[in-house]
């Protein structure tokens, strides 16, 4: 088993901390960066499974980043999560249109996040999960 | 009935009256006219008509009158001249018999020898007529003489002029070559004891060595049973036989060609066959007999008998050659056209026909009578009785039941044994007619419809009597001449045809003026109906025009100023009518433009605060969703670290905190989702999902996140009628549970204790979720109040309760969105009841 690693991208600081705090609840080990120039060159430099990417941010927006992403040579492996306060089911929509694999609507719960993870990568532990 | 279309106007209105007022009036008055016309030329036809008719029916009964009484006169005629021909031919049989009756009386006073036998049959000859040789006609259908004879004729004329009227000439009868022929073909002598001592014969018919004539097979064909007879016979009597021959049968009946022979499945061997006249003249002939026999006495004492054998040939000479038509005679017999006698015994058995295999006969290998022609009926008892057919036939009646319904016996109509003995012949009733008119001698005739033709047909006893024939006054027999009556009645038939020609002639001519003067009524007819109706037709067009040009007039305004407010409704709000008078429909048209002018007006200040409205409307959705982007993003950290907190902490009051930190965060995140889903309702922009909903799975899931709060409160829960027969139902589960959860919420926020009562029901319509709290009820001036958008917001603060925000509102809208609505019963101190009605399907419950 690889070591679990999540790339969370958000210009908010608090958000920033609850996902890697979250994350690390489940056993991963994540980078955060706050903004989508960051998160391009962190996921070119570094291998990651689980991207929680947010929508509304200065410079590059989540959907133009997750685009960019994907372009990138290991694009297809990331588990990109768009990771917004954007609650319209049409957005939703939207967002899975545009390369994103799931949606978490802020405020996030514990129990979501850990369902998508656990969803998304059935092989990974997590001891602090529960 | 409803008012046609046109006529709702009141130009249509107006047209309407007119064309009542002058086009019926003028359609009436041209219709009396042309009905007038029409029964004149109607009856005028039928008269011409009948008339015509009238003439044409008097000269056809005229005609007929004529042609009728013709005929009667022509077949009396010509019923007298052939019943004198019967009767004629009838006696001449008898004198020829007579004289045979002389022969055998000197036949007795010959010397005994054979010399002098010899030289009586030479001396006893008789002249008969023969048709010579004929042959089959080169196509097969018929036959023809190899040498055909054309008789000379010499024209005859009227010497002088005193006998020139009707001088009328026959040239000499040809009745075919001639032969001279001894009259018997046999003379005997035969002794008391019946043997045969001097014998001549003639031809080769009879048998030539002697022999005893006591044994029946040693007679002619071994047929003849006479010497009986002949030791009855005192000196100077006379026994006379019946006619004796071998019966020939024939292939069939009628014209004997190879095409028919062919039909009939049969070889073409006309030599075989019967002779029959023209229809087969190489055919077989019928050879007959009649034996004379007296005692010869010598010397006072009986010494035997002698016989002498008549060729039956010159007996059919009689009636072989007569034509009972205007021919008379003919060279050879023809059957085929209805017109031919015949000779029958004095048992009424044919022994002279045209067709030899109607003759009756004897079966020579037996010597006993061949079978005659029978009927279907009597035929099938003579197969089923099993008898010789001549010991059969002795014990049936003559003349059983004769008719011409009957048929002949098909197989013996195939075996060609069709030998005619009247007396069993029961399909041809005429046999029976023959025999009435000559039992008891004498002649007559009867008409009777028979093979296809009508045919007089007459009959004479042959006034012969002696020997057996005196029995009865019948005699010898009797002589029947068959005649289509066709044929003699001709010229009267001719003349009928000449009348018919001239009746139909004139029918044509009658017919033609007839014709004529129809087409002449009816031409007649129709220029006046054009006249007549072109007129009418021109009038009424006129008097239209002039109506709606008039109608025109008269409404043109008005409809002017209709289209006018017509354009205003369709939205040219500024369309202004113009106002070309100053009276009514002047003030008219300017208090439409003064009305117009205000309505206008007022459209472009509703219009303007549309306007806004809708700006706002989209502000305050834009407003809203930033608003709630913008809360989202710090309730995510509060929400979530209050959660982390909450995991992390050990004192109880701080994990209290924790979680009332967490709580509150959701009580905030849930107003904000209800805001959210408020305007986006209003805007239309949330579309309901339709599924089968599984109703009890939908409540009890519902009722999973309250178990808390119950418990904490200590309330009762209870669900009533989901477990009964519910219609099945289709709807949005997700909006459903959103408005459960908003009822479910209040009911328990509301209720301080109690129980909170679920309660579904449901009919063909709808199903009702009710939700029924035993809180502190809602007054009913309040009822509507408590749906309304933002009221509870206003005492967010004050109610101790914390309000119930905007979930009423917000369920009213999601139940409108799935079809259905709420409803609320309640009294002050009554705890309250909100019901959920749900159609059954989506579009049931607009009514």
């Amino acid at each position: 088993m690889p070591e679990a690693r999540a790339l969370i991208v958000d210009d908010i600081a608090s958000s920033r901390l609850l996902a890697e705090k979250y994350l690390k609840l489940l056993g991963w080990q994540s980078l955060s960066v706050a903004c989508g120039e960051e998160a391009l060159a962190a996921a070119i430099n570094s291998n990651f499974q689980l991207v929680l990417l947010d929508i509304s941010m200065p410079g590059l927006s989540g959907e133009e980043t997750c685009t960019r992403l994907r372009a990138l040579p290991q694009g297809n492996e990331l588990y990109i999560v768009a990771y917004t306060a954007h609650a319209y089911p049409e957005e939703r929509q939207r967002f899975l249109g545009c390369g994103f694999d799931d949606v978490l609507v802020k405020p996030v719960e514990r129990e979501t996040l850990t369902a998508l993870v656990r969803a998304a990568f059935p092989s990974t532990g997590g001891a602090g999960a529960g | 009935m409803p008012t046609p279309a046109f006529l709702r106007g009141m130009r249509g209105k107006l047209i309407a009256l007119f064309v009542l007022i002058k086009v019926v009036p003028l359609l009436l008055l041209a219709g009396f006219a042309w009905n007038a016309a029409s029964r004149l030329g109607g009856d005028v036809s039928d008269k011409a008509g009948g008339m015509a008719e009238a003439m044409r029916a008097t000269i056809g009964h005229v005609g007929k009158t004529v042609i009728d009484d013709s005929i009667r006169a022509l077949d009396l005629r010509s019923r007298e001249a052939i019943e004198a021909l019967t009767v004629d031919t009838a006696r001449e049989i008898a004198d020829f018999l007579y004289d045979r009756d002389r022969d055998i009386r000197l036949a007795a006073r010959q010397e005994l020898s054979e010399a002098a036998f010899q030289r009586f049959l030479a001396d006893h000859t008789r002249r008969l007529h023969k048709h010579g040789a004929w042959r089959l006609k080169a196509d097969g259908k018929g036959w023809e003489p190899v040498t055909p004879v054309t008789p000379e004729v010499r024209m005859t004329r009227a010497i002088l002029n005193d006998n020139a009227k009707d001088f009328h000439a026959r040239p000499a009868e040809y009745l075919g070559e001639e032969e001279l022929r001894p009259l018997f073909v046999e003379m005997s002598f035969i002794t008391p004891d019946g043997q045969e001592k001097i014998k001549v014969t003639r031809g080769n018919l009879t048998e030539k060595s002697l022999k005893n004539v006591v044994d029946r097979k040693n007679t002619f064909l071994g047929a003849e049973s006479y010497f009986p007879e002949l030791k009855k016979l005192k000196p100077g009597e006379i026994y006379v036989s019946e006619v004796i021959g071998a019966y020939v049968p024939t292939h069939l009946i009628g014209a004997y060609t190879p095409e028919r022979l062919d039909k009939a499945g049969k070889p073409f061997k006309p030599e075989e066959s019967a002779y029959a006249g023209s229809e087969n003249p190489v055919g077989k002939h019928f050879r007959g007999i009649v034996r004379w026999a007296t005692p010869v006495l010598q010397n006072g004492k009986l010494a035997g008998y002698v016989t002498l054998a008549l060729d039956h040939d010159h007996i059919r000479q009689f009636s072989d050659r007569l034509m009972p038509t205007e021919q008379r005679y003919t060279p050879i017999s023809d059957a085929s056209n209805g017109n031919y006698a015949f000779i029958w015994d004095h048992k009424s058995r044919s022994i002279s026909h045209p067709r030899d295999y109607f003759i009756v006969g004897y079966d020579p290998a037996t010597g006993r009578p061949a079978t005659p022609w029978l009927d279907e009926e009597l035929y099938a008892e003579w197969q089923q009785s099993g008898l010789p057919s001549d010991q059969f036939l002795a014990g049936i009646p003559s003349f059983r039941d004769p008719d011409l319904k009957r048929k002949p016996a098909a197989a013996l109509t195939a075996a060609g044994s069709v030998g005619l003995d009247c007396r069993y012949l029961n399909f041809s009733p005429q046999c029976h007619g023959w025999n009435a008119l000559t039992e008891h001698g004498g002649s007559g005739s009867f008409v009777i419809f028979f093979s296809g033709l009508w045919k007089l047909t007459t009959a004479a006893a042959i006034p012969y009597y002696t020997g057996q024939y005196g029995a009865s006054r019948q005699g010898f027999g009797f002589v029947t001449i068959g005649a289509n009556v066709d044929e003699f009645h001709r010229a009267a038939t001719e003349t009928a045809d000449r009348i018919n020609r001239l009746l139909s002639d004139k029918d044509a001519e009658f017919k033609a003026g007839r014709e004529g003067l129809l087409s002449d009524i009816g031409n007649s007819l129709s220029s006046t109906a054009l006249g007549l109706w072109g007129s009418t037709l021109v009038m009424v067009i006129m008097v239209i025009g002039i109506a709606i040009w008039l109608a025109d007039r008269m409404t043109g305004r008005i409809t002017l100023m209709i289209a006018g407010i017509h354009a205003f409704q369709q939205g040219d709000l500024q369309h202004r009518l113009s106002v070309e008078s100053s009276d009514e429909m002047g003030e008219l048209a300017n208090s439409f433009n003064r009305m117009a002018d205000s309505v206008e007006e007022s459209f472009t200040r509703l219009e303007e605060a549309r306007n806004k409205a809708e700006e706002a409307s989209q502000l305050k959705s834009a407003f809203l969703a930033t608003v709630s982007h913008e809360l989202r993003t710090p309730l995510n950290g509060i929400i979530g670290f209050a959660d982390l907190l909450h995991n992390e902490l050990h004192d109880p009051e701080q994990i209290e905190y924790a979680r009332i930190i967490h709580s509150s965060g959701e009580k905030l995140l849930g107003q904000v989702n209800d805001i959210l889903d408020l305007t986006r309702l209003q805007s239309g922009e949330m579309a309901p999902q339709y599924e089968l909903i599984d109703l009890p799975l939908l409540i009890s899931e519902a009722l999973l996140p309250l178990r808390t709060p119950l418990s904490q409160k200590g309330l009762n829960v209870s669900v009533s009628g989901i477990d009964g027969d519910l219609p099945p139902l289709h709807s949005d589960p997700l909006r459903i549970r959103q408005i459960l959860d908003r009822l479910l919420d209040n009911a328990v926020k509301f209720t301080p204790s109690g129980e909170i009562r679920i309660e579904v029901s449901g009919d063909e319509h709808e199903i009702r979720i009710a939700i029924r709290d035993s809180g502190p009820g809602i007054a009913r001036e309040n009822h509507e109040a408590v749906f309304e958008k933002f009221k509870q917001l206003e005492h967010f603060l004050t109610r101790h309760h914390g309000g119930i925000g905007l979930g009423l509102a917000l369920s009213r809208q999601l139940a409108s969105l799935l079809g259905g609505y709420l409803s609320l019963e309640s009294e002050i101190g009554e705890g309250a009841c909100f019901t959920l009605h749900l159609p059954l399907q989506q579009g049931d419950l607009h009514a």
